[in-house]
């Protein structure tokens, strides 16, 4: 993981200038407002990939019940969390500069926001259990349940009732409308995004196995103690 | 599955089923208390905007809206009790020993959408009396509010399965189901709204996620009912 942090910074670094001096503006958005996807689509996008990660973790947990896929879906959804609402930040300031309002409840915006939600219920049901199996296996079911359900509140719900939201990338027309030098940065970003997600994600769950050791270090060192005085 | 399993599943799932209904028949404080919510809620509404509180363009949509509302936030105070309850009176343990746990799911869902049918049979008639309103495909609309009834069971019956040992439950249960049942109760909005305007075809879209919906909640429930209700 040292050599994928290493890799990141050259990389995100030329990533973020690319984004600012290389594709034009494109075609019917206010000035530079359309640049926003080079870093609204890769949050998006990371924080999709998280959730999923959370779901396979979680899957991997039931199967085996070791206590670090736990600590790797709890992480994943931290993280899916952290870029999810910075999703909503860089479509907000989309907003206020192409319709002019920071927040419109556009079925897009919306459905993200309650994706937000959704996984923001996950650490509340988490914090609501205190025996640590229990909530360990209570918090996977839930994800696996909410990723099943997740493509209903992000695909269906929004094509349901028309959006203001500009044209996705998955489209009807199966086609990716964008010249070169976008595409080379968009999916570059898509790339980086990715690998700093799974960069936090090894500090997370290296944090956490380190928090589980010491927790099962007191409580060995607390029963040898209560063993002595008895 | 042999036809002999499949009788003695059904059964199952159904004596899961009848054992709820027997038990809130004996003490019916809870499931009148969930109708008296329903009741109250559509009272207060139609006080609130009344027959011609809205002008007549503005009023299939709010209609719509709120009859879902009234419809969610009832059934969010009766669904829930569904596993509550066997944890309440200590029952639990000998039902988790005697039933897999996807037939206790499944016999609580289907008493949960018996009590959702309930809830439905008395907000309807209120709506069309006291909020003057016309409903133009009722056959439409009966199919939007049994498939996103049912939806809403299984939805809630599972989470309350999850929520069900946890602290601060029902302040959980609601955090937890809101954002999991939105893209059905959005899509049962605009089912209904297209059954009051007549649109039957408009209807179908609607009506075709919701199918979809239940269908995927359901298998998802049934595939992870056993590890949502192990001890």
């Amino acid at each position: 993981m040292k050599a994928l942090k290493l890799f990141l910074l050259p990389y995100l670094s030329i990533i973020v200038a690319a984004a600012f001096l290389w594709p034009k503006p494109a075609q019917g958005f206010i000035g530079e407002s359309s640049r926003i996807v080079f870093f609204h689509v890769p949050c998006a996008w990371t924080s999709t990939l998280a959730f999923l990660f959370a779901a396979a973790y979680s899957l991997a947990y039931l199967r085996r019940r070791n206590p670090w896929h736990d600590e790797i879906a709890a992480a994943a959804v931290k993280l899916g969390l952290f870029f999810g609402i910075l999703t909503l930040v860089t479509g907000s300031l989309f907003a206020s500069i192409m319709w002019g309002t920071w927040w419109n409840w556009d079925p897009r915006e919306s459905s993200y926001l309650l994706l937000v939600f959704l996984y923001a219920a996950y650490l509340f049901l988490r914090a609501a259990i205190p025996d640590p199996e229990r909530r360990a296996r209570i918090a996977a079911v839930y994800a696996l349940f909410a990723v099943v359900l997740m493509p209903f509140l992000v695909f269906v719900a929004p094509r349901v009732t028309a959006s203001l939201h500009p044209q996705t990338v998955i489209n009807p027309q199966g086609k990716i409308l964008m010249d070169t030098p976008t595409r080379a940065v968009f999916f570059g970003a898509l790339a980086g995004f990715s690998g700093l997600f799974l960069w936090l994600l090894s500090l997370e769950a290296r944090t956490a196995r380190l928090k589980r050791r010491a927790r099962d270090g007191r409580d060995g060192v607390r029963s040898a103690g209560g063993a002595t005085r008895t | 599955m042999s036809a002999t399993s499949a009788t003695s599943t059904a059964a199952r799932i159904w004596a899961v089923c009848a054992k709820d209904a027997t038990e809130e028949l004996r003490n019916r404080v809870a499931t009148l208390a969930v109708l008296f919510f329903a009741a109250t809620a559509l009272a207060l509404t139609s006080y609130a905007i009344g027959p011609f509180g809205l002008a007549p363009e503005d009023r299939p949509p709010l209609q719509a809206a709120l009859f879902w509302i009234i419809l969610f936030f009832a059934a969010a105070t009766g669904l829930p009790r569904a596993f509550v309850r066997e944890e309440e009176t200590g029952t639990a343990l000998a039902l988790r020993k005697t039933l897999p746990g996807a037939l206790v799911l499944a016999g609580k869902a289907l008493y949960n959408f018996g009590l959702f049918l309930a809830i439905a049979a008395v907000v309807i008639p209120g709506f069309l009396l006291l909020l003057d309103w016309r409903v133009a495909a009722p056959v439409t609309l009966a199919a939007v509010v049994v498939s996103g009834g049912f939806g809403l069971s299984v939805v809630s019956t599972f989470l309350s399965a999850l929520t069900a040992r946890a602290g601060q439950r029902n302040v959980l249960f609601v955090l937890v189901a809101f954002p999991l049942v939105l893209p059905l109760l959005l899509t049962a909005i605009s089912g209904t709204l297209a059954a009051t305007r007549g649109g039957a075809s408009d209807a179908w879209t609607p009506l075709r996620v919701l199918i979809a919906y239940d269908g995927v909640a359901s298998c998802a429930a049934y595939l992870l009912a056993e590890a949502a209700w192990e001890d």
